[in-house]
C-alpha cells in the first residue's frame, strides 16, 4: 500500500489536495471579506500561502507535520484569546455593538421624524423629466401634487387617472415606474427628502405611503456632534460609545458603538460592588466545587480501583458496569438527573421519602451538582487508578509486608504516594476542567437557585464560567467586554493554579 | 523551489482560484425579500405567501425558517449585514435590545394603517417613541376547566380553591390551577392579577401610574389564605409549570391557564374551548392577563441590501393588512391582530374565544417595564421567585410580596424613559 502512493501518484494526489483545500480556503477568504472581516480573510489566505509552500516546497520538512496543527492553534485557541483581550478593553455590549459609523448612520435615520400633523399620503414612484418624483394623494381632502427634491407642483383631479380609492395613478409629464424597475428604484427613493413645504419633507414608507417628516437631529461632522433641532439640544461624543448631553450623561442617542474604554471592565470588578460581590462569592465556590469534585471522584474511583485490584469472581462485569456512567453521554446523564432531583416527581425524593427541594435550595443543590458530577467523574478516576496500580511494582508491596507493614500503612506509605506521582498531571487537568464545567451547572441547575427578590445577582451553583456567561448572553443587557475581562481573568487563575501545581509536583521535569 | 515545483504551485493556486471563484455565493439579489421566523410561523409564511406571490410588486419574498424560537433569536442576535434578514417574525420583547443595537429599524404607519389595530398593541413595538414592526398575531392565555370535574365556570379565586379541596381525594387531583401556557411568569400574571398583584398599574382613564405598586399586604394576605395551609402550599396551585399541560389532560387538574397558540392540543383530546378569565378574588373580578403581540420587525439589513421601501410595503401589504392576516391566520390558528382579520369568519370560535378572554381581562405587555431591573430583578425572574420562595421555601408571603411590589415599580420608574 505505502509503495502504491509514492512518486508520481503520490505527488498528484498531494497537489490535489493542496489544491481542493486551497480552494476551500479561498472561498471562506472570499466570504470573510465579502462581510468585511478583514482579519478572518488576511488569516486564511496567509493559511494557503503556508499550505502551498510547506507541502509544494522542500522549505522545512518539520513543518510539513506541524503546519496543520499551527494554524489550527491559531485560529481556535489564540485567535480567540487574542480577541477576548481585545474586546476586555472595549464598552462592548447591548448597545454598544456595532462601529461608529453605522450608528450614526441609524443615528441619522432615528433623527427623522414625522411631523406633529401625523399627514400621510398615497403616493405614486415615478419620474419627472427623468428624474425621481413622487405622485402624491390626499384622498381625504382630496388634493393631488406632484413633488420632487426640488419643488411641488400642484395638481386638478380632472387632469389625472385616478383607481378606485381615488388615488392618482397617472399625471400629466409623470412617468410612473414599473414592476421591473422598482427593484432599482428602492436605493434611489429610500431616504429621499421629496419636497412637501419649506419645513417638511415626504419620506417614504414603503412603495405606496409617504409621510410628512421632518429631520430633527442633525450631525456635524466636523465637531463630531448631532444637535437637536428643534430644542437646540447638543449632544457630543462621550468617549464611552455614546452621544450624550454635556450636562446629562444620562441622556444619550441610540444606538451606541463598540468603544475603546481600556482597563474599565477590569476596574468595574474590583470597585463596581454589583460585579464585585457576587464574583468574589462564585469564585469561592468555584474553587470549593472543583477541588470537591477532584477529591469526590479521585476517592471513589481510587476506592472501586483497589477493590476490583484483586482477583474476585465477576471482577469483569463489575469493571464492566463501572465504566458506564462514562460511556454515557454527560449530557444525557445529566438531564436524567436533573428529572430524578425534581422534588415532586423526582425519583431521589420519591426513594428517600422526602419532599426536598433541590434545586430550590442553595445546599441542596450545591450538593446535587457534587453528586451528579460523582457519578459522571468516578469511572474515568477508577480506570487511571487500576491502570496505575498495574503499574506499581508489586515486590515494593511484597517487600514492606514481609518487613511487617500491615495493608493500611502500604496503602499510605507506598500506594497512596506511587498513585499521586503518576496521577497528578491528571488531578491537576481535572480541576481545571471542573474549574470550567459549563455544561454541568448549565444543564443541572442553571447556576441557581438564585434570590432574586433579594436582588442576588449570581445563582448559588453558578461558577465563573457559567456567571460569565449569563453576564455575556444573559437576559437583558450583554456586557460581552465585561465578560471577556472576566473571561481573562479566569484563563489566568486556570493558567497559574496549573503550572504552580505542575511544578510543585515536579512533573514536568520528567519531560526535560 | 524549482521550475516543477513552481509549475505545479501555479497549477494549484489557478485550480483553486477557479473553483473558489465558481463557487463563491453571489451577492443576493435586490428584489428578495428575506424574512425569518420560528419553526411554527416560517412554515405557514411560506404557504401563504407561495400562493399569493404579488404582495410587492417586482420583487419576491423568501421566507426562512428556524428551528426554534430561541434557534430563531440566537441567529438574528449574530445576524451579520450579509446574512442578517429583511423582516425578522419575533416577539415584542426583542424590540428594545434589537433599538438598542442597531438591528432593528424604525418605521412610521400611515394613519390608514394605524386605524387597523388596537392602538395599545404598538407599545409592544416601540422603544423611545419609535415603531420598529407592525403586529401580527395576539399572544394571550385564558383559563379552561375541564366539565368532567367541574360542572359550571367559577364566579370567584375561593371557588375554584374551595371545589378543589372537595375533590381532592376523590378525584385523585395533582393541583388545582396550573400553568399549562407562558410559563411561571408570563402565563402566570393572571394569577398574580387575580390575588391583587398587577405588574404595573393603570389609573381609571387608563394611564399608567408610575409611582405606585400593588397592595402587598392584600396580595399577600389573599396568598396564604387561598394557595397555602399554614407556611405550606395547600396545593392548589404548583409553583412550577411542570406536567401541568399533561396533568389536565389526564384529568388530574381541574383548571389550567393555556396559551392560544396551542388550544388545539385540548380540543384534539375533547375538551370544551370552555374559556375565561382567571377569576378574581371577588366576583366579578377577573385576573388580568398579559395581551401581547408578536410583530413582524423592520430591520436595518433591509436598507442594507438595498429593498428597506420594499420591506416596509410587505410589512404593510402582507403583515398588516386584513387579506395577509387572514390568510395567514388559518393556517397558524393564533388570534390575529388586525382588527378586520378578527372580524372575518374565517377566524375559529377559539381564536375569537381568546380574544374575548383578552378584552374581559386583558393588560398590554409593556417590555419597558417588564424588562427592565432597575429593581434588582426584571419581572421574567422576580414573578417565578414568588412563588419559589412561598409555594416551595415556605417564607412569608407579605414579605415576599412587599420585596416583589417594591421591585415592580422600581422597574416600571426605571422603565418610563424607554417608552
Amino acid at each position: 500500500m505505502t509503495y502504491l502512493i509514492r512518486g508520481k501518484v503520490a505527488l498528484l494526489i498531494k497537489v490535489v489536495v493542496v489544491a481542493l483545500l486551497a480552494s476551500v480556503l479561498l472561498l471562506l477568504a472570499q466570504s470573510a471579506f465579502a462581510q468585511r472581516e478583514y482579519v478572518i480573510a488576511a488569516f486564511l489566505a496567509i493559511s494557503v500561502v503556508l499550505l502551498a509552500l510547506t507541502y509544494l516546497s522542500k522549505i522545512s520538512i518539520p513543518l510539513k507535520f506541524f503546519i496543520p496543527g499551527i494554524l489550527l492553534l491559531t485560529a481556535f485557541v489564540i485567535g480567540p484569546i487574542l480577541y477576548t483581550v481585545a474586546m476586555s478593553g472595549f464598552n462592548y455590549k447591548t448597545g454598544n455593538i456595532i462601529s461608529k459609523e453605522e450608528a450614526i448612520v441609524q443615528i441619522k435615520v432615528r433623527g427623522i421624524e414625522a411631523a406633529p400633523s401625523g399627514l400621510s399620503f398615497d403616493i405614486k414612484l415615478g419620474t419627472v423629466d427623468g428624474k425621481p418624483a413622487i405622485l402624491v394623494s390626499d384622498i381625504n381632502t382630496p388634493e393631488y401634487f406632484l413633488s420632487t427634491l426640488e419643488d411641488r407642483t400642484p395638481l386638478v383631479a380632472s387632469s389625472l387617472t385616478l383607481n378606485e380609492y381615488g388615488v392618482a395613478v397617472e399625471a400629466p409629464n409623470f412617468t410612473p415606474l414599473n414592476e421591473s424597475e422598482f427593484a432599482s428604484a428602492d436605493k434611489v427613493y429610500t431616504g429621499a427628502r421629496f419636497v412637501f413645504d419649506d419645513r417638511f419633507f415626504i419620506a417614504l414608507e414603503g412603495f405606496e405611503a409617504g409621510v410628512v417628516s421632518q429631520q430633527v437631529l442633525k450631525f456635524f461632522p466636523e465637531s463630531d456632534q448631532f444637535r437637536n433641532l428643534l430644542t437646540g439640544a447638543i449632544y457630543t461624543d462621550n468617549g464611552r460609545g455614546n452621544y450624550s448631553l454635556a450636562d446629562d450623561k444620562g441622556a444619550i442617542l441610540e444606538p451606541g458603538w463598540r468603544a475603546p474604554i481600556w482597563f474599565e471592565n477590569y476596574s468595574n470588578i474590583v470597585t463596581d460592588p454589583r460585579v464585585r460581590e457576587p464574583l468574589i462569592r462564585v469564585f469561592i465556590w468555584t474553587v470549593v466545587f472543583a477541588l470537591l469534585t477532584v477529591l469526590t471522584t479521585f476517592a471513589l474511583g481510587l476506592l472501586l480501583a483497589l477493590a476490583l485490584n484483586k482477583p474476585i469472581r465477576g471482577r469483569r462485569i463489575y469493571r464492566s458496569i463501572l465504566v458506564l456512567p462514562y460511556a454515557m453521554p454527560s449530557v444525557m446523564s445529566i438531564l436524567i438527573w436533573g428529572g430524578m432531583f425534581n422534588t415532586e416527581f423526582g425519583a431521589i425524593n420519591a426513594l428517600l421519602g422526602t419532599d426536598i427541594a433541590w434545586f430550590s435550595d442553595p445546599n441542596f443543590a450545591r450538593l446535587a451538582v457534587i453528586l451528579v458530577n460523582l457519578w459522571l467523574g468516578f469511572p474515568y478516576f477508577y480506570l487511571i487508578s487500576s491502570g496505575s496500580l498495574q503499574a506499581i511494582p508489586s515486590e515494593l508491596m511484597e517487600a514492606a509486608a514481609i518487613d511487617g507493614a500491615n495493608p493500611r500503612q502500604i496503602f499510605r506509605k507506598i500506594t497512596l504516594p506511587l498513585l499521586l506521582q503518576i496521577l497528578s498531571p491528571l488531578l491537576i487537568a481535572s480541576f481545571a476542567f471542573n474549574f470550567n464545567n459549563f455544561n454541568l451547572i448549565f444543564l443541572l441547575t442553571g447556576g441557581g437557585p438564585r434570590n432574586e427578590l433579594d436582588g442576588e445577582i449570581a445563582g448559588a451553583t453558578d461558577i465563573l464560567i457559567s456567571y460569565t456567561y449569563k453576564i455575556a448572553f444573559g437576559a437583558g443587557t450583554q456586557d460581552l467586554g465585561l465578560a471577556s475581562a472576566i473571561s481573562l481573568i479566569i484563563f489566568i487563575l486556570v493558567a497559574s493554579i496549573s503550572l504552580y501545581s505542575l511544578k510543585k509536583s515536579k512533573v514536568l521535569e520528567s519531560f526535560a | 523551489m524549482n521550475r516543477k515545483r513552481f509549475g505545479f504551485s501555479a497549477l494549484v493556486a489557478a485550480f483553486a482560484l477557479a473553483v473558489s471563484t465558481l463557487v463563491a455565493p453571489s451577492a443576493s439579489a435586490a428584489t428578495e425579500i428575506v424574512v425569518w421566523a420560528d419553526e411554527n410561523r416560517g412554515p405557514d409564511l411560506t404557504k401563504v405567501i407561495a400562493a399569493k406571490g404579488d404582495w410587492v410588486p417586482g420583487f419576491t419574498v423568501k421566507v426562512v425558517t428556524f428551528s426554534s424560537f430561541d434557534a430563531l433569536k440566537e441567529a438574528f442576535d449574530k445576524a451579520t449585514d450579509a446574512s442578517g434578514p429583511d423582516i425578522v417574525v419575533g416577539a415584542n420583547d426583542w424590540v428594545p435590545t434589537g433599538a438598542k443595537s442597531g438591528k432593528l429599524a424604525p418605521l412610521t404607519l400611515t394613519a390608514a394603517v394605524k386605524a387597523r389595530f388596537n392602538p395599545t398593541q404598538f407599545l409592544d413595538l416601540t422603544y423611545k417613541g419609535k415603531l420598529y414592526g407592525v403586529p401580527v398575531d395576539i399572544n394571550n392565555v385564558a383559563m379552561i376547566y375541564n366539565t368532567k370535574l367541574v360542572s359550571s365556570a367559577p364566579k370567584t379565586f375561593g371557588e375554584m380553591v374551595a371545589e378543589y379541596k372537595s375533590l381532592k381525594t376523590s378525584k385523585g387531583l395533582k393541583a388545582g390551577l396550573c400553568i399549562a401556557g407562558g410559563g411561571m411568569s408570563w402565563g402566570a400574571h393572571s394569577v398574580f392579577s387575580a390575588l391583587g398583584a398587577d405588574a404595573y398599574q393603570f389609573n381609571s382613564r387608563g394611564q399608567i401610574v408610575y409611582n405606585r405598586a400593588f397592595n402587598a399586604s392584600t396580595f399577600g394576605k389573599n396568598v396564604r389564605t387561598l394557595l397555602m395551609d399554614g407556611n405550606k402550599s395547600n396545593g392548589f396551585f404548583p409553583a412550577t409549570d411542570t406536567g401541568c399541560k399533561d396533568n389536565f389532560l389526564a384529568g388530574t387538574v381541574p383548571y389550567a391557564v393555556i396559551g392560544n397558540w396551542e388550544w388545539s392540543d385540548y380540543a384534539d383530546k375533547g375538551f370544551a374551548m370552555n374559556l375565561m378569565p382567571v377569576p378574581g378574588v371577588k366576583a366579578g373580578t377577573y385576573g388580568k392577563m398579559f395581551g401581547s403581540v408578536s410583530g413582524a420587525l423592520l430591520t436595518t439589513f433591509a436598507a442594507k441590501h438595498g429593498v428597506e421601501s420594499a420591506a416596509k410595503s410587505l410589512l404593510t401589504n402582507f403583515f398588516a393588512s386584513s387579506d395577509g392576516q387572514v390568510r395567514y391566520q388559518t393556517l397558524a390558528k393564533r388570534p390575529p391582530a388586525e382588527k378586520g382579520a378578527q372580524a372575518n369568519t374565517t377566524i375559529t370560535a377559539a381564536q375569537r374565544g381568546f380574544g374575548t378572554s383578552a378584552s374581559l381581562a386583558g393588560i398590554p405587555q409593556i417590555g419597558a417595564f417588564l424588562n427592565s431591573n432597575k429593581g434588582g430583578a426584571n419581572y421574567w425572574d422576580s414573578a417565578p421567585a414568588y412563588w419559589t420562595a412561598v409555594l416551595i421555601d415556605g417564607k412569608d408571603a407579605t414579605k415576599e410580596a412587599a420585596k416583589l411590589s417594591q421591585i415592580w415599580r422600581t422597574n416600571t420608574i426605571g422603565g418610563k424613559g424607554d417608552l
